[in-house]
């Protein structure tokens, strides 16, 4: 623990408490009292119960949600621009979010039956539909091991539009034409959904993402000195890249099936970090989870500050602060094309 | 030779249209040229099928949107897709004319419908005083001016009444109006659903939102904590549903009271006459003691 994480996490704790006391329904102490009386168990005096439902039901797993989709985007974006020693990939761009949603709208909307559970069918679906997206995107960029950015981000818009026609289609020809307008707000990337249950899957892998990726970290820092390099530091390039694709799909379907597909947040947040961390993965993935996780969760605070009473999907806002972010990247990244 | 005929053909066709003589402002404030005969017309949405016919130019509807259910005489009528246009099809009923929604229907359709010669006139519904002057104002233009009065004074009649019944009473519940059941779509400023739940004495709570169509958080209804939920969930509605997907409501007083109803959409959603069956199915809700039923 280095002083930038204790202040990360630090300032993480900050935001969480902020988010979760500001609002116009609740005022701030009394929001406080009720995080006090939940922090110490129930004693002392027993809040406003409709203050208590507010505070402790929905902004706080809401902002759980925040934190757990803004890390996991970001530790994919670092993962993902390792993999393609490229600045600007990141699981929107490279179409496994069109992927997934694509998937998870299948059975939102009824064409899939629910396999175990209708909480885990859901992701599942993500998961295969994300997976199915980057296989097509990666065997498209890559040739005989050499990987084509330009290739790379043309198959990543293809595959990211024709996954897009895919979800539009599906949600159109439903059967359940109420479900439209609900599918509608989720499709632009959403945490109005967030429940202390919703919040399991999500958790979990993520949680497998950033361990799997922390042990990966060695390899990792290897393989950005390029394949040939990365083997003969004894890194299994081929293996480490069909993990991380995995892994990348698995973590972001479970992402979508929460809260659709939020974007850029996977791009903007590696590189933040990287300009104090330095390159090597065990600093920047855990830097690149907590400041992904607190930038969602000021996103998402802009999110339900902009409209009172109503709210926009997040996504809407990570996109305004994204793209202008993307193209500035586009324009300085001269190498690699062409 | 040739071109003696195409400019012949171009002057006669000057000739035909200029035969239109009567124009007419719609509601978006558009020009519309009329023909001189109105006797085959289509809707472009459903409660523009609903307002012709109430206005009594039933007889002239030649076809109907695919989402059109209502009135039951439509049922034998040719149908197309409105949404796209299918234009094909409409052109293919050798139409006069064409009714359009200001709410549904894109207005450069009408240029479209301008180019192969169907005028589009536009209907704007945002109160319930819209329902009955687009009424009048359709009769008045289609020439059943007396079947869209006597019908329009109906409908006005049947507020009127339900107006008297709710002025006088001591309670007015505090009122959401919800679209659906997961994402809380509402209505928000300047719709006529607010003007519906007051007249059946009750105050809609959404009735400030800065937007059309608000989609709003499960906080704000906590805090508003209305006293009847209503909404257009269907008929089949259950209360359990809507827990499903907000279990933190069950602590509001409407939930607790059980006040938490489902409508059929058309009531509702549909600007045109059943609007005012609508105002009463709410009044039925809200104070079931004081109604004796329209």
């Amino acid at each position: 623990m280095n002083r930038w994480t204790v202040g990360l996490l630090a300032l993480a704790l900050v935001s969480v408490i902020f988010s979760v006391s500001i609002g116009r329904e609740v005022s701030f102490p009394e929001a406080l009292s009720v995080l006090w009386h939940h922090a110490v168990f129930g004693y002392g005096t027993i809040p406003d119960p409709i203050a208590d439902r507010i505070v402790w039901q929905l902004r706080l797993p809401r902002a759980l949600l925040a934190l757990i989709v803004g890390g996991g985007l970001g530790i994919i974006g670092a993962a993902m621009q390792t993999l393609v020693r490229n600045p600007l990939a990141e699981p929107y761009i490279l179409g496994i979010s069109s992927g997934a949603t694509a998937g998870a709208s299948l059975f939102y909307l009824g064409f899939l039956p629910p396999l175990i559970s209708k909480a885990l069918t859901m992701p599942i679906a993500a998961f295969a539909g994300g997976l199915c997206a980057i296989l097509i995107v990666y065997s498209v960029a890559g040739s005989r091991g050499h990987l084509s950015v330009a290739r790379l981000l043309l198959a990543g818009v293809a595959v990211a539009s024709l996954m897009g026609a895919l979800a539009s289609f599906i949600t159109l020809s439903s059967p359940d034409p109420d479900k439209l307008r609900s599918v509608l707000f989720w499709l632009l990337g959403s945490l109005h959904l967030a429940t202390w249950n919703a919040l399991i899957w999500p958790a979990i892998s993520v949680s497998i993402g950033l361990i799997a990726l922390l042990i990966l970290a060695r390899p990792l820092d290897g393989m950005l000195t390029g394949d040939e390099s990365a083997h003969s530091l004894g890194v299994p390039v081929e293996s480490v890249k069909r993990i991380l694709i995995v892994l990348a799909s698995l973590v972001t379907g479970s992402i979508v099936a929460a809260s659709g597909a939020i974007g850029f947040v996977g791009l903007i947040v590696p590189h933040a970090v990287r300009s104090f961390t330095g390159v090597t993965h065990r600093k920047i993935l855990p830097a690149s989870f907590i400041v992904g996780a607190i930038f969602l969760l000021w996103a998402d605070l802009a999110a339900r500050a902009l409209l009172p009473g109503a709210q926009l999907p997040v996504g809407i806002v990570t996109a305004l602060c994204g793209v202008p972010f993307f193209l500035i990247l586009l324009r300085r990244n001269r190498q690699g094309f062409g | 030779m040739r071109q003696i005929c195409l400019l012949l053909l171009i002057v006669t066709g000057c000739t035909a249209s200029s035969e239109r003589e009567r124009t007419i402002q719609d509601d978006m404030g558009r020009t519309v040229s009329l023909p001189s005969r109105i006797d085959r017309i289509v809707p472009l949405a459903p409660s523009i099928t609903e307002l012709l016919f109430a206005s009594g130019a039933g007889s002239k509807v030649v076809g109907v949107s695919a989402y059109d259910d209502f009135p039951p005489e439509i049922d034998s009528l040719p149908e197309y897709s409105v949404l796209p246009m299918d234009f094909e099809a409409i052109v293919a009923l050798d139409v006069d004319m064409a009714f359009a929604s200001e709410q549904v229907n894109n207005p450069k359709n009408a240029d479209t419908f301008a180019a192969v010669g169907i005028p589009v006139y536009f209907v704007a519904v945002n109160t319930l005083e819209d329902v009955t002057r687009a009424i009048r104002d359709l009769g008045d233009l289609l020439g059943t001016s007396e079947a869209a009065q006597g019908r329009a004074m109906q409908l006005e009649d049947s507020l009127a009444q339900l107006a008297v019944l709710t002025a006088n009473l001591s309670e007015k519940p505090e009122v959401l109006f919800l679209i659906e059941t997961a994402t809380l779509y509402a209505f928000g400023q300047g719709s006529y659903i607010h003007h519906m739940i007051d007249l059946a004495g009750g105050n809609s709570i959404t009735r400030t939102q800065s937007t059309r169509f608000p989609v709003l958080t499960d906080e704000f209804v906590l805090s508003e904590n209305p006293d009847v939920i209503v909404g257009s969930f269907g008929v089949e509605f259950e209360m359990s549903e809507l827990l499903s997907y907000h279990p933190t409501w069950d602590i509001l007083s409407a939930v607790v009271s059980e006040q938490v109803h489902g409508f059929d959409s058309d009531h509702y959603l549909r600007p045109g006459p059943r609007l005012v069956q609508g105002a009463w199915q709410l009044a039925g809700v809200l104070h079931p003691d004081a109604m004796t039923g329209p």
